[in-house]
Order: C-alpha cells, then structure tokens, then sequence
C-alpha cells in the first residue's frame, strides 16, 4: 500500500527544550493510523510539523513518496494536507462560509466577493450533505456548538482538497456519542482513499477505529503495530514505559456538608452561564463534576475563587457562611485550595521565581516578614522545603522563572503552595490536563491524600475517567446545570447520556 | 494517488501537480523577503503564489535538473525560525542593552553632525562640558533632582500595567499647588517650604486619581485619559501666568518670584538640597518596591493582573497606591524644579519631562536604583541640549528626538534577548 | 443667523482631520495593531505638505508627498512591531516623539516654520454653491471635504465587502487562524500600518496646507491622540468616526464664532474644550458599555507562530 506522508528523522526543539528526536511516521493511503502517547510524547508538535506550522531542525519528509520541505502552512495545503487542531483557528465573529473562504480563496471564480461567497456556501452543502453533517454556512461560529465548529474545520480542510486529513486530539472536547459520530465519518473518508492520522492518548478509540497505530513517548517513536492485533496491556505498556501505579480510591469517610451551594446564576447567557447550579460537597468526599467543556464548569470554578462576576444564589462555605460576599482575607482564613485549570494563566506566574510563587500563598500571613520587610530568606527556606516534600523536579535555583518548570512540575507546584497548610476545601478544575501518566497519578494521589485527611474536594473535569477513578460521587453539568448525580460505582454508558441528552 | 476525494471536492480546487511529475516543488527556495526576510510568521511571499505559478516554475527547473544531475540537491536556503526565550543570562541582557543604547547614540550623533555640528566639537559637548566641567557637572545634578522623581514615578506606575502619561500634567499642578502656598502666604515662614512640598505632593497625586479611578472601575483607557489631563492642566496653567497670577513687576508669563525662604536651599555651596532630597526619594522607592510586602504584590500585578487576583493579591488597591504614588512623586517634581531651579511658576518648565520619564522607566526596567541612574544621564542630555540650542541654535527638541531613538533602539534590541533566532537548514532530498 | 451659518460652514474644515485620522487609525486596528502613532504621523505629514507646497505650489503634488512621508516612517513602526515584536504600546509613543523631535528640527533647519501657503483655497461647486443656506455650507468647501466622504465610503467597502478586507479581519481577530489559513499575518499588517499611516498624514497635511495654511512645530496639537479616542469611542466603525469626527469639528468651529458673536470667555479654558470633550466621550462610553463592541479580537498582541503553550 503505497504511502501517503512519511516523516523520518525528525527533531525539533523549543528553546533548549527536546520536543522530538528521531522521530519517524509513515502513513497509508486508505487507512486510519493513529498516534498514540501521552501529554508531552511529541504527537501535537510533530503533526504540526507535517502541517508546516514548525520547522524541524532536522529530518525529512516525504507526501506521496515526493521529498518536500514545508514553507508554511499554505505548503502543506498545496500538498493536500490537511489539520483539524486541537484548539480551532475559527475566527470566531465570522460566518462559516467566510471562515472557510478565508483560507480558500476560489480564485479561480470569477465574480466579486458576494460572488464567492456564495459559491462557497452551495460547496459548503454539498460537501456536508455527503459527509452526513448538517451545517448553516450562514451562521456565525460564535454561536455554534463545539461539535459544530469541529465539523466547520474539517469541512475547512476537505473543501481546501485535503486528502491527508490530521486530526489532533479530536475527540477531548466531545461527548462519547459525538465522538462516535466524528470517528466514524473520518474512518468512512478513509475507506474512499484519504489518509486520515488520529492524534490521541484515548486507547479505547484506537482499538475501535485504528487499522495501525504508531506509539510515541518522549519525543520519540517506539513502535508501530496493528491495534486489532495488540492487546490493551501491550499498548499501554508501549505508551507509559514501565507501569505506573494508578492510587486506589477506596472510601472516604463523608462527614458534613462543607459547601452548598443552591441555584447559582451568574450574569449573562449563553451555555457558559450558570442558571442555577445546585449541589453540595462533604468532607471527606471527592465530588466529580463531569462534562463537556464550554457548559459553565470554568464559571463555576471562577465563582468558587472569588473572581469577579455577578452571582445571583446561595453558595456557602461551613465556618465561613457566604462565599460569594466574602472578602479575600476571610477566604483565605478558610484554606480554600484552588488548582485552577489554567495554569499559566491564574495559577502560577511565569515571569517570577519558583519561590515567590509558592510564598504568594501565605505572605499575608505575616509569616515572611511585616508589610514593611519581606522575609525572603524565610520564603525561600520554605519553598525548598516544598519543593522537596512535593516532588517538584527541574528546580535548580529556588529563584529560577517558574516557567522553566514543565507541565507536571509546575502543577505540583501550585499544589505544594495551595496544600500547604491542610485545606479545608480542594478545588480542582482538570488538574490533569497536559500531564503524562505519571504526573497524573501523583496529582490523583494527592486528592485523595487530601480526602482522607478530612477536606471536601470538588473535582470538575472534562477527562471523564479521571472523574470515574477518582469521585465517590459525580455530577453531570451540562448548560450550566447539574443535571444528574451518581454515586460509586457508576455506569459510564448512564453518565455519558446524561451529558448527552441535555446537550 | 486515489482521485476519489477529488471527486468528493464540488470546487475542484487545484492541489500539488500530480504524481507523475515527480518534481518536488517544496524545494523551490522560498523567499527571504519580508519584512525583515527572518521571521517565519512573516512573509512567505512565493508560497502564496497560485499552485500554477510554482507548478510551472518546478516544471522549468526539474528539466534542467534532471538533465544535469540525477539527483536534486535543493538551492542553499537559510531560513530562520524564531522561538520565545524564558530566560537570558544578565550578562547577556546587560551586553544587548549596551549596544543598543550605543547604536542609538551614534545614530543621533550622525544626524547632529547632519546638522551642523563638527564632530570633535560632539564629544567636547556631550562627555567634557557636560561632566568634566564643574559649573555644567552641578548644573547636570540639579537638573537630575527632578529627572529622578519624574522617572521613579514612571517606574513605579509602570509596575502596576498603568501607563501613566500625565507625568507633566501632575508636575504642573505639583508647581501650581506649591505657588499657591507662596502667593497666599500660608504657614509660618519657617514651615512655609515643606507645606510647599506637602501641597505640591498632594496636587499630583489628586491629578492623578482621576485616570486612576477611571481605568479600575470603568476600564477607561489611561494613555488616553492622563493625556487629555495633560492638555488641560498646561492650559490651565497658561490661564494662571497670563492671568491671575501674572507677575506685574515685569508683565512676563510668570508668577512673581518666591521668597528667599521658598527655595530650596543649598547644602553647601553649588550642592542644590534638591539632591539628597531626590536620592532619599530614591531609597523610599527602592525601599517600596524590593522590600516591602507591597512590592512581591506589585511583582505579581505587573507578571498578571489575574493570577495575582486569583492567588489574593489586592490588585486594585496596589494599582491605585502605586498610581497615586506616582502622581506625587510627579508633583514633588513639579515643586522642585519650581522651588529650586526656576525660582517661580513659569509657562514651559515641565517641557521634555514626560517622554523623559517614560524613557528612564523603560531603560533601567522599572528598577528604581537604576533609573536613578539612568535619571542623571538624561539630566546630562538635557543640559547638553540647552547648550545646543544657546551656541548652535539647534532646537530643544533635538532632546526629545534623541530621547525618541534610544527608547526605539532599546526596544527593538529587547527582541534579541526575548527571542532566538535558530537557522532551519531542511535537506529536501 | 449669520453665526449659525458661519459655524455650520467652518465646521467641515475642523471635522475632517479627525476624520481622516480616524479612519487611518480604524484601517490599522483592524489588523489587530494597536496604533498610538497618529500624533506624529500627522505631524510628519503636515510638516512635509508645507514643505512640499513652498517646494511645488501644487496641493495635490503637496498631499500625495505627505502622504508618502508618513507610510515611509510608518515603516519604523511596522519593523518594530512586526518582525520584532516590539510592545506596541513603547512603539507607539516613541514614534510619536521621534516625529515630534524630528518634525521640529527640519522645520527649523529647513526654514519652513511660519511661511504662509497660498494656493489652496475653497472650490465652489458651480450652481449647486448659489443655493441658498445650504448652498454655503454644502457645495463651498475645499477639495478635501468633498473628497472625505467617497474615502470613507471607499475604505468600509473594502474591509467589509472584499476579500482582502476579509483576511485583513481575520488577521486582526485571530491571527492564528489566519496563519493556518495561510495567510501571512506580516504582511497584513504591514500593508494596514502603511495604509493607515498615509491616511494619517493626508489629515496633518490638510491641516497645515489647508486650515492653517502654515507650519509650526507641534501644531497639532494632540489631535493623533483625540483620534485614538474618537476610535475608541467609535467602537471602530468608520462611519460612528465620521460622526465623532464632525461632533468635534463643530465644537471647535464653535470657539472662533463665539468670538465673534462677542461671548467673552476665559481664553485657555475655550482652548481646554476639545480635550475636555474627549475625556467626556471616553467617560460616557465607558458607562453606556453593554460589554459587546468591535474591539478586533487580537488587537495589541504580536504574533508568533512558533509559540508554545
């Protein structure tokens, strides 16, 4: 079977950081390959490599056993080559037709814009009706569905001519059902000749829609083989190294209600707006809320912080009474743990040392110094202690930049700093995302660490076996409401359609 | 190559030339145009050719290839990605920043020669006049003291993300205050100059309270707003010397002089008080910002407003004390150049300082100790620009245009120590 | 009556700088770069349309070469911000110092400050001009006026109903997505920079070749800056611009009316208004914010292809 794209020898690098070395892929026309790994393996960069968005330092690539060398990525259109990413480049105040016109130009239409813009949307449904999608070319992308807009960037890519169709991580923001849906379609346009590479770490959808597989961990190609062929054990053995020890949940022993929280709304509308959350979390106990993204769970976890933002409802905290009203000393009397689910973004501050961001925690304290003399030799003694008692690696200096540390040190970082003294209430907004298997399951262990010892945890995330493994209880969101609660041992299946049916 | 998707393609847009060709057209060089020819995100002007274009053009050169040579080596093209630094060696960033500022004190050399001035007769100005000689080297000082208000009152509103042009407006109402406590004679002749300080501090720092208030609860943009502030405080003081307060002794835009007792003294002879004042102003900074509580919270505010929010930093407090701080280092500013080098309200003493602060801030990274520093060279440049304008009737605002082409130098030489430039060699074959 | 009509007339001629500026500012911003260098822009271009038309005596000639003068040292600011990423805050001001500084010194040099201009003067249109009332104030400007409109109906034609106008959105909205759709974000951006520069100093050019008929350093008068207010508040659309453009122009053109009409007034606080005005629109935009504007989406922020999360 001859070969669609074939990189070899690959190797990039980010500012001194080792994405990929020796990195090689073939894939088939008429074949779904997927590749395999976990967070930080190196899929993402080395389809973007095969995309023409990154240059590699060295290497080779061949489309169609022709060599090319990519300028950008309109070369690789030119090549057919087509990529679904992982975070869409819709713009977003723009119509489909006009998104996907965009990169399109119909240069060969004669006519005005009005002109292409209509031929645009007569291709648009035809191609869609084909591919069994329904899609208005007129609606703005701001208003569709996350599904949607994932059908708008494929349709962007088949209506360009691609015939090597990339996907990346496809299905991490679809519910089971619309996971099934798009996987199928994209084995359907394997079979009529195309390409298609599946990026993904999700086993299950490798077994199910995969002809071959290519498992990749560190930057590098480990193996390929026939998923069909290979037993589960084998290919997680492949992706992970050696086993990792997955902590065991056990039970918790609830005790009383630590945060109720009962109708909460939040201003404004839309899918991402509370409209009326209701649910309670004890000590002692990991509440799982799942979900897709996009349904109010980052507002959600905003009102639990305290960020700004109007709340009508009640939300209250055991010891502290309203959290909404509370002042920002009075939560922090309470020993609230936030891991909030954008790290660089709310969490840590990249720009300042590995020790100021841990002491931020409990400067206020007085704990290192007066407000008129910062302790910093006190700080930076405790933040090695920290540093060392959690586990955090790639800390040479206590003063280097916290954004030299890589995803799951720096993760760990932010719960060294949030656990440092025994809080009462967690928060964990998708604590895992971006993080190997390894890193995942210390931060696991930490939860249900913080479990035992008395804290109510309020895990919201989208991984819906992370929620599986780790809650004694789980809660659907979906349109910024509980819509169904479970308890141990659930049914996936039950849990799946329960997002689905309000979706 | 399946022509079945093709098919599926109802606009049958033109891909790369069929497989028969065999010709590679990735190694067709791109171009290094742009508009520098080196960043990747920049041009990539033949790619966007219509695949026809390159079709033909490969079509040209694989004819000739294949008769020459049975395998293709591509045309040397050096591209260069550019990839985001997390961190640089000081040593590296002090080197950078010194080459920089000397490119840009050559280029402003070059165009003072352009206009008229022998070059040997540059260095004498710039280096020898200015430092070497006593009479202009207190001169430099005592233009410094306010240089160095000004610029750690920049700095430390820079730290809160607030850019804070009114710089010359809050001086303005700094002067304007301190002129009042004369004109009205309020307070005993012996605290008579440090109600003057007070009222000068309190004056800028009101004037800057407005923006400040505007940009924390309605978002209002602040470049926008202290500007505007800026416009009405000079208008308004153009009003007062024209006006009320016009000195009628000599009719001149000017109020009337102060006393003897509403001057800054000398400490000792040719050493203006407005200098250890300016250096204990400086150690006060310095003191707030490395090391004092508020400043780790001002590094959290200036690294990200959001994360420090989120992790319980009072952001909004922390903006307002840093903005209002820098107000009344602004006004202080105001007092001294009125009390101390003017002697008087006068109708442009505040010209240059504005864009001057910005400059200090930005040189010395909001660092007060350096900016101090940085603060005595642009006294020097200013007083070396005064002495331009007397003996070589160039124009004060060659200063600012001085000014304007270090802070571009500096800026654009930031990029080398943000970024690294690593040069992509593909082998094609 | 007279004053009315008088004022109606005058206030075009004080609209259109604004409005020219506005639109420069609109075309740029749209490309998601955030242009602070309209003060010097227009200083550099009303400095060389006087020189130009001491040098030549034709206005045309005069507006194209400001024109030219401004997209050249526009360039600076696209070097800057484009291929070194320069914050485009610090570019920004130091432009428009550098303009400033610069400005100042070939006017002085060159001897160009305070030479009056002749030649450019009101074109009355025919018969339309005799009307009466309307007539004065309509068909009685100068060829700028006339031509301010047809530009901005030509500029908001181009961003909203072309293609090129569709990509130059799309590259200020989310470059990302317009780097994968392969366009080169650079050159965008670099063709609205230049672009917008241009429209900038026709403004300061017609300023200084048309109102004031002649040169002085600083003459502008922070008018760059009103414009960056007048585009704030104008959401960045052009044609909310025009309408602001005009509020001011009819506001200035208010002060030497009451003048005359004998309304004694405090001089610098007069002077004060345009400013004070400003404040005001920014004030009262903030307040009546519903939270959903046209602010491009990527406006400010450099591009990166390379970036890792």
């Amino acid at each position: 079977m001859p070969v669609a794209l074939e990189l070899t020898g690959i190797r990039k690098t980010f500012d001194g950081f080792v994405a990929l070395d020796d990195a090689s892929f073939a894939a088939h026309w008429g074949q779904v390959h997927a590749l395999l790994g976990e967070n930080g393996a190196g899929k993402s960069s080395l389809m973007n490599i095969a995309a023409g968005l990154y240059a590699p330092e060295a290497g080779r690539m061949m489309v169609d056993d022709n060599p090319v060398r990519l300028a950008g990525p309109s070369d690789a259109a030119k090549h057919r080559i087509g990529m679904v990413h992982q975070h869409f480049k819709l713009v977003r105040p723009f119509t489909v037709a006009e998104n996907i016109l965009l990169g399109n130009p119909l240069s060969h239409v004669d006519g005005g814009f009005r002109a292409k813009l209509r031929q645009m949307e007569t291709a648009i449904r035809a191609m869609a009706a084909e591919l069994g999608f329904e899609i208005d070319p007129l609606k703005r992308t701001a208003l569709l569905s996350v599904a949607e807009q994932q059908r708008v960037e494929i349709l962007k890519v088949l209506l360009a001519g691609a015939n090597i169709l990339i996907l990346d991580e496809p299905t991490a923001v679809l519910t089971d059902a619309e996971s099934e849906r798009l996987l199928s379609t994209v084995q359907q346009l394997a079979r009529r000749g195309s390409a298609v590479i599946l990026v993904t770490h999700k086993m299950a959808d490798v077994k199910t829609y995969a002809d071959q597989v290519t498992v990749m961990r560190g930057g590098r190609t480990i193996k390929t083989v026939d998923p069909k062929q290979t037993p589960a054990a084998e290919l997680v053995r492949l992706t992970v190294g050696e086993a990792v020890t997955t902590p065991k949940r056990g039970t918790g022993t609830p005790g009383e209600v630590r945060l109720a929280i009962r109708d909460l709304k939040s201003a404004g509308s839309g899918r991402q707006a509370l409209a009326g959350v209701s649910l309670e979390v004890r000590a002692g106990e990991i509440y799982g809320l799942a979900g897709v993204g996009g349904n109010g769970q980052s507002e959600l976890a905003n009102a639990i912080m305290g960020l700004p933002g109007a709340l009508e409802g009640e939300m209250r905290l055991e010891g502290l009474g309203d959290l909404k009203a509370a002042s920002t000393s009075a939560r922090r009397e309470m020993h609230i743990a936030t891991i909030p689910a954008d790290r660089y973004g709310v969490a840590l501050s990249g720009a300042l040392s590995v020790a100021e961001n841990f002491g931020i925690g409990q400067v206020h304290t007085g704990r290192y110094g007066s407000a008129w003399r910062l302790a910093s030799s006190t700080m930076e003694a405790d933040a090695k202690a920290a540093v060392a008692s959690f586990d955090v690696q790639g800390v040479r200096s206590i003063r280097q930049k916290a954004a030299l540390l890589s995803g799951g040190n720096a993760q760990k970082l932010v719960i060294a700093r949030e656990f440092s003294k025994q809080p009462k209430l967690v928060l964990a907004h998708s604590p895992s995302r971006g993080l190997d298997v390894r890193a995942s399951a210390e931060v696991h262990a930490r939860l249900l660490a913080a479990r035992d010892a008395g804290a109510a945890v309020l895990l919201i995330s989208e991984d819906l076996d992370e929620v599986m493994s780790l809650a004694d209880r789980i809660g659907v969101m979906a349109r910024g409401r509980i819509v169904a609660e479970f308890g141990q041992p659930a049914e996936r299946q039950a849990i799946g359609q329960a997002m689905v049916d309000h979706a | 190559m399946p022509e079945l998707v093709p098919d599926m393609n109802p606009l049958a847009l033109p891909g790369a030339p069929p497989s028969a060709a065999a010709t590679p057209p990735g190694t067709v060089p791109s171009p290094d145009v742009g508009p520098s020819g080196v960043a990747d995100a920049g041009a990539t002007g033949g790619a966007d050719e219509g695949a026809n274009g390159v079709a033909s053009a490969v079509t040209n050169e694989a004819t000739s290839g294949v008769a020459r040579t049975a395998r293709r080596v591509p045309l040397a093209s050096r591209r260069f990605t550019v990839e985001i630094r997390q961190q640089l060696a000081w040593h590296w960033q002090a080197l950078i920043l010194a080459i920089a500022i000397l490119a840009g004190m050559a280029i402003s050399a070059a165009i003072l020669i352009a206009a008229g001035i022998a070059p040997k007769d540059l260095l004498n100005e710039f280096v020898m006049q200015t430092f070497f000689d006593k009479q202009n080297f207190e001169a430099v000082l005592f233009q410094a003291a306010p240089m160095i208000m000004i610029g750690l009152g920049a700095s430390i509103a820079f730290r809160a993300r607030f850019w804070n042009l009114g710089l010359e407006g809050q001086m303005i109402f700094g002067a304007i205050a301190a002129t009042a406590i004369s004109l009205y004679e309020i307070g005993p002749e012996t605290t008579r100059l440090p109600l003057m300080f007070a009222a000068a501090a309190s004056a800028g720092l009101l004037w800057a309270l407005g923006p400040a208030l505007l940009k924390l609860r309605l978002s209002v943009n602040e470049i926008i707003s202290t500007l505007m502030l800026n416009y009405l405080a000079s208008n308004f003081l153009l009003h007062l010397v024209y006006g009320a307060w016009k000195d009628t002794k000599d009719n001149f835009p000017h109020s009337p002089q102060f006393r003897a007792f509403e001057r800054l003294p000398d400490v000792f002879a040719g050493l203006s008080s407005a200098i250890p004042l300016a250096l204990f102003v400086a150690l006060l900074a310095w003191w707030f910002v490395d090391i004092s509580r508020a400043g780790l919270y001002l590094r959290f505010v200036n690294a990200n407003p959001r994360m420090a929010d989120a992790v319980g930093v009072p952001v909004r407090k922390m903006t307002l004390t840093a903005v209002l701080v820098s107000g009344a280092l602004a006004g202080v500013a105001g007092f001294v150049v009125a009390a101390g080098q003017e002697g008087r309200l006068t109708q442009s003493f505040y010209t240059g300082y504005g864009f001057s602060g910005i400059l200090i801030a930005f040189l010395a990274r909001n660092n007060p100790l350096a900016a101090s520093v940085v603060a005595i060279l642009i006294a020097g440049l200013f007083v070396t620009g005064r002495s331009l304008q007397v003996f070589y009737q160039i124009p004060f605002s060659m200063v600012q245009l001085i000014q304007a082409i270090i802070v571009i130098c500096v800026a654009c030489s930031d990029f080398f120590i943000r970024h690294r430039l690593r040069p992509v060699v593909g082998r094609g074959a | 009556m007279d004053v009315l009509l008088n004022w109606l007339a005058n206030s075009p001629d004080f609209a259109v700088p604004y409005a020219l500026a506005a639109l420069g500012l609109i075309l740029t911003e749209r490309s998601g770069v955030l242009s602070l260098g309209a003060e010097g822009y227009m200083l550099i271009g009303a400095l060389v349309g006087v020189g130009a038309q001491l040098a030549f005596g034709a206005a045309g000639i005069s507006l194209f070469l400001a024109m030219l003068a401004a997209a050249v040292v526009s360039l600076l600011f696209a070097l800057m911000v484009i291929t070194l990423r320069v914050n485009q805050v610090i570019a920004g001001l130091a432009i428009v110092f550098f303009c400033q500084g610069l400005s100042s010194l070939l006017g002085t040099l060159l001897n160009w400050t305070n030479q009056a201009i002749i030649g450019t003067g009101a074109v009355p249109l025919g018969a339309l001009a005799d009307i009466p009332l309307f007539g004065h104030i309509l068909f009685h400007q100068n060829i700028v006026v006339y031509l301010t409109v047809p530009v901005f109906i030509l500029v908001t034609l181009f961003i909203n109903r072309s293609t090129t106008g569709l990509r130059l959105r799309a590259v200020g909205e989310n470059p990302q997505a317009a780097d994968a759709a392969g366009l080169s974000v650079g050159w965008y951006r670099l063709g609205a920079i230049v672009a917008g520069a241009a429209l900038v100093g026709l403004s300061g050019a017609y300023l200084s070749v048309y109102s004031t008929k002649l040169w002085v350093a600083g003459m502008t008068g922070g008018r760059g800056w009103i414009a960056v207010g007048l585009v704030i508040f104008a959401r960045w659309s052009p044609w909310r611009a025009l309408a602001g453009a005009l509020l001011f122009g009819c506001i200035e053109a208010l002060i030497p009316q009451l003048a005359a009409a004998g309304v004694k007034l405090p001089q610098y606080f007069v002077l004060m208004t345009p400013y004070a005005v400003t404040l005001g629109v920014m004030v009262w935009v903030a307040l009546a914010k519903s939270g959903a504007d046209n602010e491009p989406g990527a406006l400010g922020q450099p591009f990166v292809r390379e970036e890792r999360g």
